[in-house]
């Protein structure tokens, strides 16, 4: 299969995306950006590979298992039988969230060594016979705890790495603390230093080996983690059509990245477009009728007038302040112990709206807890934080010209319902209800599809750069030598 | 509040505690005086707050506070709170925290007439007279900029512990200026200076250097003069103080010549101090006016 490569390294996150030479999406991939751009790079990109894998898995499986009269359970008594398995959650789901525990476990694991490296560090001597036994009890708890996380349609505050192993090393460390056991800032500092340098020194994993370990988990089947047995010949089959998929070669013929900080992306200059070219080009392409787009992505805000043909005309941005950007949302997030995605529903269920005095994100997070501690409803203060931020946004909206008709949200948090409820109370209020909002589900990916958009035009055109230093030292497919030849 | 001359009548020793609420952590003192003069430290806690419920932390830190000066709360004159007074929901009084730091200001460093408060959330600069008395005050607003917010954000990034921050950034040759003036955008900035390979070092005192640059605005706005007391958290930073000390030093001018910057190892209590100080000044009078507080725990 062949694919284009389009990357968008933003503050907070990292988006690619896969384009087949048809430009249809083969497959999309997000992590947390950190201070490593390469690896941040390569992880969306493996990412969206392992999309695009399971894009095909399922597709597969449909095809195999699809005429099987096992999908809705025999009944004959093999405990259990391949029905429980099958019953009501297919098993490409089934096979996801195993292969994302596997995964988890496997990062845990590093981050376990590294920790274990840090204690022995001189730094720690005064600390290490208190910091041992408190690592190892909180990394077996983040551990055991780990099927619970992935299994089962069970709620995640994250997707990231970084951020689940952080929540439990933290609720963890504070069990530990409270006991008297080790101080928690000295064990807090021990995760901190660890997650660095595991996040940014890039682990080659094979596809095949997690989704073979995840089938084997499957295929085990342990009750109450959302599991069942799966029959022997069911098995056979899966760890066939496995095979299969994980040997199937994905060949990436041209990349294109955008997104902050252009300098300094490892990324050969050829390849790199500006990010408003590619958030133009994107919603272009899911929207054509839009004159006004609002970008709210983690730490700016872009208020963007573009002309009929996706020319930009004006643009205001935010400045120097990280009120009223995502960066916002997930600040107080943290102050919650939430996950970002949690953060709008809870507040939909908002009986008023909390007036809010703070602008500054920091001060902003302070007034959240004070007012908690005065009894006010959390989801109360979360919706009146939210539409503070909006009304930021309203402003900057104003600045660069008004809402044109129509009018395109788009970056992370349009993911927030909350935030879309309120912005859509703002323009009704101030520009009247006939403005069309157009929001995409992929608008978080808005700009590394106009960057795959683009590495497709430079295929087409035969200029297709250097592969991006991040994919160079790891397996250039021959398909994209030839190209680049 | 009329002055009572502090030498009348003060041959009682009053022990009185001061509890400092702030917005990261919970500072008491306890303390021993003659009526607020001739003051005596007798015991003192600090605790983090993390995300505790604050009343709570309020409540274990002042039992710990109690046990190590083994004392019980019916032993205490007063019992003051400054700060964040809300979260203390016992004890006799509140002092407002301008009058409490200078006051324990004083107490740290007696030739102080000026203090620059450093806490998590804001900064507060203040000058004051030999006795305590507040005279010009200026206050960081609107943002966390300048605070010691600011640092803990940056250090947990860098997987530095808080306790090591100081002498880090001391070992900085080439310090890294902090674009962005945004606590929170700091962030994404340091995440560009790892990735660019600069030192943790650098990165600390450049961050150092871009808070003080900002509080040393502050210091000369209000016309400090001779010696200026840090107090709150971030006295207790040794990089920050440098950068304080090297800023100040680039700004000085004629009207203010020679301005010294001192720190005390127990500066983050200033606040806690000074009201602890201030209750045993409040129970005198009160105990001459007939009208005794009760201390309800």
């Amino acid at each position: 299969m062949k694919c284009v490569v389009g990357i968008d390294l933003g503050s907070t996150t990292t988006k690619a995306l896969l384009l087949t030479e048809d430009g249809e999406v083969l497959g999309r991939g997000i992590t947390n950006s950190r201070s490593s751009y390469d690896v941040a790079c390569a992880v969306a990109r493996e990412e969206a590979l392992t999309a695009a894998r399971f894009a095909m898995l399922e597709h597969q499986l449909a095809t195999s298992f699809h005429h099987d009269a096992g999908r809705t359970g025999n009944g004959n008594g093999t405990g259990g039988g391949s029905g429980d398995v099958n019953g009501s959650r297919p098993l490409e789901t089934l096979l996801q969230e195993a292969f994302r525990l596997e995964l988890y476990l496997d990062q845990l694991g590093h981050l376990r060594e590294r920790i274990g490296e840090l204690v022995e560090s001189p730094q720690h001597e005064e600390w290490r016979n208190a910091l041992e036994p408190a690592v190892a009890e909180i990394l077996d708890g983040a551990k055991s705890h780990a099927p619970e996380l992935f299994l089962g349609d069970a709620p995640r505050k994250s997707d990231f790495f970084r951020d689940l192993a952080g929540a439990a090393f933290v609720e963890g460390a504070e069990t530990i603390a409270e006991r008297g056991d080790a101080p928690f800032e000295r064990l807090l500092a021990l995760y901190d230093r660890a997650i660095l340098d595991v996040e940014t020194n890039l682990e080659t994993r094979s596809f095949a080996d997690l989704l073979r370990r995840a089938t084997e988990r499957i295929g085990e089947g342990t009750p109450g983690n959302g599991n069942g047995h799966l029959g022997t010949d069911d098995l056979a089959r899966l760890r066939r059509v496995v095979d299969t998929v994980a040997a199937e070669p994905i060949d990436e013929l041209a990349f294109v990245g955008t997104g902050y900080g252009r300098q300094t992306l490892p990324f050969p200059k050829e390849s790199i477009r500006s990010e408003i070219l590619c958030h133009g080009r994107g919603a272009h392409r899911f929207f054509p009728g839009t004159r006004t787009v609002l970008d709210i992505g983690g730490q700016d805000t872009k208020a963007i007038q573009v002309d009929e043909h996706g020319v930009v005309t004006s643009f205001q941005m935010n400045d120097r302040c990280a009120a009223g950007s995502g960066r916002y949302l997930g600040y107080l997030a943290d102050e919650l112990s939430l996950g970002l995605h949690e953060l709008g529903p809870l507040a939909l269920q908002a009986t008023r709206k909390v007036r809010v005095n703070s602008t500054c994100t920091v001060f902003a997070g302070a007034e959240l807890r004070e007012r908690l501690a005065l009894g006010e409803k959390r989801e109360d203060i979360l919706a009146g934080l939210h539409r503070a931020m909006m009304l930021r946004a309203m402003s900057l909206l104003a600045r660069s010209g008004g809402i044109e008709n129509e009018f395109t949200f788009t970056g992370g948090v349009c993911k927030n319902p909350m935030a879309t409820k309120v912005l859509r109370e703002l323009v009704d209020d101030n520009y009247g209800e006939a403005i069309t909002m157009n929001i995409h589900p992929d608008s978080i990916y808005m700009g590394a599809m106009g960057a795959a958009l683009f590495a497709l035009e430079d295929l087409d055109a035969g200029t297709a750069g250097l592969l991006p230093t991040f994919v160079q030292e790891g397996g250039t497919t021959e398909a994209a030598q030839e190209v680049r030849a | 509040m009329s002055d009572a001359n502090p030498t009348d009548r003060t041959d009682r020793i009053h022990l009185t505690a001061g509890i400092d609420p702030g917005a990261s952590s919970v500072k008491i003192a306890i303390l021993k005086s003659r009526a607020g003069e001739a003051g005596e430290m007798v015991a003192t806690t600090i605790q983090r707050i993390r995300r505790r419920d604050v009343r709570e932390v309020v409540r274990s830190a002042f039992a710990d506070a109690c046990t190590s000066a083994g004392v019980t709360t019916d032993d205490f004159d007063y019992i003051a709170s400054t700060g964040d007074g809300d979260a203390v929901d016992f004890g006799t009084g509140h002092f407002y925290s301008m009058t409490t730091h200078a006051r324990g200001a004083l107490f740290l460093v007696p030739e102080a007439r000026a203090g620059l408060d450093v806490g998590a959330m804001h900064a507060r600069a203040i000058t004051f007279d030999g006795r305590g008395k507040v005279g010009k005050v200026r206050m960081t607003s609107q943002c966390a900029s300048g605070s010691g917010q600011f640092v803990e954000n940056i250090t947990r990034y860098l997987g530095v512990p808080l306790e090591d921050v100081g002498n880090l950034s001391l070992e900085s040759e080439e310090p890294e200026k902090c674009s962005s003036i945004c606590a929170v955008l700091a962030e994404t900035d340091v995440i560009n200076m790892v990735s660019r390979g600069v030192k943790t070092a650098d990165i600390l005192r450049g961050i150092h250097l871009s808070i003080a640059s900002k509080l040393a605005r502050l210091v000369r706005a209000i016309g400090a003069q001779e010696t200026v007391l840090v107090t709150g958290g971030m006295a207790c930073d040794a990089g920050f103080l440098a950068s304080l000390r090297e800023c100040i030093d680039e700004k000085q001018s004629a009207e203010q010549p020679d301005l010294a910057v001192v720190a005390h190892p127990e500066s983050i209590l200033a606040g806690a101090i000074g009201a602890a100080l201030l209750g045993a000044r409040r129970h005198r009078q009160l105990e001459e006016m007939g009208r005794l507080p009760v201390i309800a725990a």
